[in-house]
């Protein structure tokens, strides 16, 4: 009975970190520049679309589809950076960290309110650009499902990022995210193609451990797909969703056991 | 006979160097015992240990050695921080909430319905002095009133034990009797309140009991009466009389008409004093012991410090 009151607890403790971590993205300039240069991008990607002969609502939906994701991308990355390190710098987290609560639930209602964040900026987004393809009679509910899995990989970055925040600067922390999420979409390719072109066997060793350790993004990447209506195979969404849940999992059980014992000075 | 509030015993705690050369001690073995009634003032100058001490009694940091108890409870368990109040130095608040969302952010880390929550952060805002600044956002208060939101949020979960890191510092006068006034009235609704302050008018002004930290460890702790009542500085004594003896001329601080007042430093002074005023036929009016203030035994701790360091 004690532990599920405290569980019941713990969840009250998480949502009230997210709904703050909520209040202070959405009234933070960063989040409405980032949503700003989104639009605009949907806005270029009609413009654009003008300029073919044919191909209109694929243009819209490819150039707005990578817009969303990359400016999502970006959010999430600049954002997400400072969630832990400028709590500290500022020295906010003093107040809620001598409150009777664990430091890992603090990092995890930061990250499902970055999530909230995302999602909340994400659907407005996608939104927008149904509307643009049911004007250029190009309606598909396929964007929801790209979003979703755009949802996905800000999921993963997200974790990377508070990852990052919760032992590194921002400026560092931006880096290695950065670096993770570059890397992360050509990962894929490193047995393949990287693989072969090594020829000392600890090389291979290396870019085979780094190929399991960093995040394989173009496992969550389907913009291409819909746009092109290529076929998705059968078990690809739950395989991407289950790589998702784990991967994010691991970073923020890491991210919770190196913060459990920092002192906050 | 109650549990101590706090209980902390040969707590040390070293910081990495500059450049990450070298470690530099910022506690060296304090032991301190909070009584759970009072106020108790932690008292020392810049550096000496203070806020490193308060850090470690809330969980923000990890002592190297010793231990800590809350009432008790050992505060490496997150539960002991359920009955204590928190105020850091200089507090940082979330600015982009106003006073109303802060307080009642706080609040929801505790177990306490959201209906009861709503009551208390407005009874609290009105209790610190902010009724009718609560809609406002934080980055539009000044000074004085984001310590006075501090305060409230502090004691949003009806604590038992306060913890106040320089409650007073950076308040212009008027701030700082505000929030004396306010932590008197707190003692008087049976809070224990544990502040830190190098502002030792206010502490000499409320404290019921002192420990004094210099460099890293206790070099003074007691009541405040106990210590003040330790050692008498001078004695000033008044008489009548239509000469002053010449062995006591030199001592004469005010002299007018038949009255006169001297200043003694010694007992020994005194005694002669009154033998000679007595053989003199002068009328002795008063023999007044002036006791030494915090201040100076505040300073005569910290010179006691470095002494013990240096050694």
């Amino acid at each position: 009975m004690t532990n599920k009151i405290d569980w019941l607890f713990f969840i009250k403790q998480i949502t009230s970190i997210s709904k703050n971590t909520y209040k202070e993205s959405i009234r933070s300039k960063i989040f409405y520049i980032l949503m700003a240069f989104a639009v605009l991008i949907l806005g270029f990607a009609v413009i654009l679309s003008f300029l073919t002969i044919g191909s209109q609502k694929r243009i819209i939906l490819d150039l707005g589809l990578a817009g969303i994701s990359f400016f999502s991308v970006m959010t999430s990355i600049f954002v997400g950076i400072g969630l832990i390190y400028v709590e500290i710098e500022k020295k906010t987290i003093y107040n809620v960290l001598s409150k009777p609560m664990p430091r890992s639930l603090f990092i995890i209602g930061r990250y499902f309110g970055m999530m909230a964040v995302l999602g909340t900026n994400l659907l407005a987004m996608l939104l927008i650009l149904t509307v643009l393809l049911a004007i250029f009679k190009g309606f598909t509910l396929m964007v929801f499902y790209a979003g979703f899995f755009i949802y996905m990989e800000l999921a993963v970055i997200t974790a990377i990022a508070i990852f990052f925040s919760s032992v590194a600067s921002p400026v560092l922390s931006a880096i290695c995210t950065l670096a993770f999420y570059l890397i992360g979409h050509t990962s894929s390719t490193f047995p393949e193609i990287l693989v072969p072109l090594l020829h000392n066997q600890f090389e291979k060793k290396v870019a085979i451990a780094l190929f399991h350790l960093l995040p394989d993004l173009s496992m969550l990447n389907v913009c291409n797909l819909i746009t092109y209506e290529i076929p998705i195979a059968q078990g690809f969404t739950i395989r991407a969703i289950i790589y998702t849940f784990s991967y994010v999992l691991v970073l923020l059980v890491a991210a919770c056991l190196i913060f459990r014992k920092r002192d906050l000075v | 006979m109650k549990e101590a509030a706090i209980s902390i015993r040969n707590l040390k705690k070293s910081f990495k160097g500059h450049l990450s050369i070298g470690r530099i001690e910022a506690l060296r073995g304090v032991d301190l015992n909070v009584p759970s009634s009072g106020i108790y003032g932690f008292i020392g100058p810049n550096g000496a240990g203070k806020t490193t001490t308060l850090k470690i009694i809330t969980g923000l940091i990890f002592p190297d050695e010793g231990e800590v108890k809350i009432f008790g409870k050992p505060n490496s368990e997150f539960t002991a921080r359920s009955n204590i109040g928190f105020l850091p130095e200089s507090p940082y608040f979330y600015d982009y909430l106003t006073g109303e969302e802060l307080v009642f952010f706080f609040g929801s880390l505790f177990k306490i319905p959201k209906k009861e929550l709503k009551e208390r952060t407005v009874s609290l805002l009105e209790l610190v002095g902010l009724k009718g600044k609560e809609k406002l956002p934080l980055r539009k208060y000044s000074k004085g009133m984001l310590q006075r939101v501090g305060l409230a949020q502090a004691l949003i979960s009806d604590p038992e034990l306060l913890i106040l890191d320089e409650p007073m510092s950076g308040l212009d006068p008027i701030g700082r009797r505000e929030i004396r006034d306010l932590i008197l009235k707190l003692k008087k609704e049976g809070k224990t309140i544990f502040f830190s302050s190098h502002i030792l008018a206010d502490a000499e002004m409320i404290c019921d009991e002192v420990g004094i930290i210099v460099k890293g460890k206790i070099v003074e702790r007691g009541k405040l009466e106990t210590l003040l009542g330790k050692e008498v500085r001078f004695w000033d004594i008044s008489f009548r009389g239509a000469q002053v003896p010449l062995e006591l001329s030199q001592k004469t601080v005010v002299s007018h008409e038949d009255l006169t007042m001297i200043r003694v430093d010694s007992e020994e002074e005194v005694e002669t004093a009154l033998l000679l005023l007595q053989s003199n036929k002068s009328k002795i009016l008063s023999v007044i012991p002036h006791k030494a203030s915090l201040e100076e035994i505040f300073l005569s701790s910290v010179e006691e410090g470095k002494n013990d360091k240096q050694n």
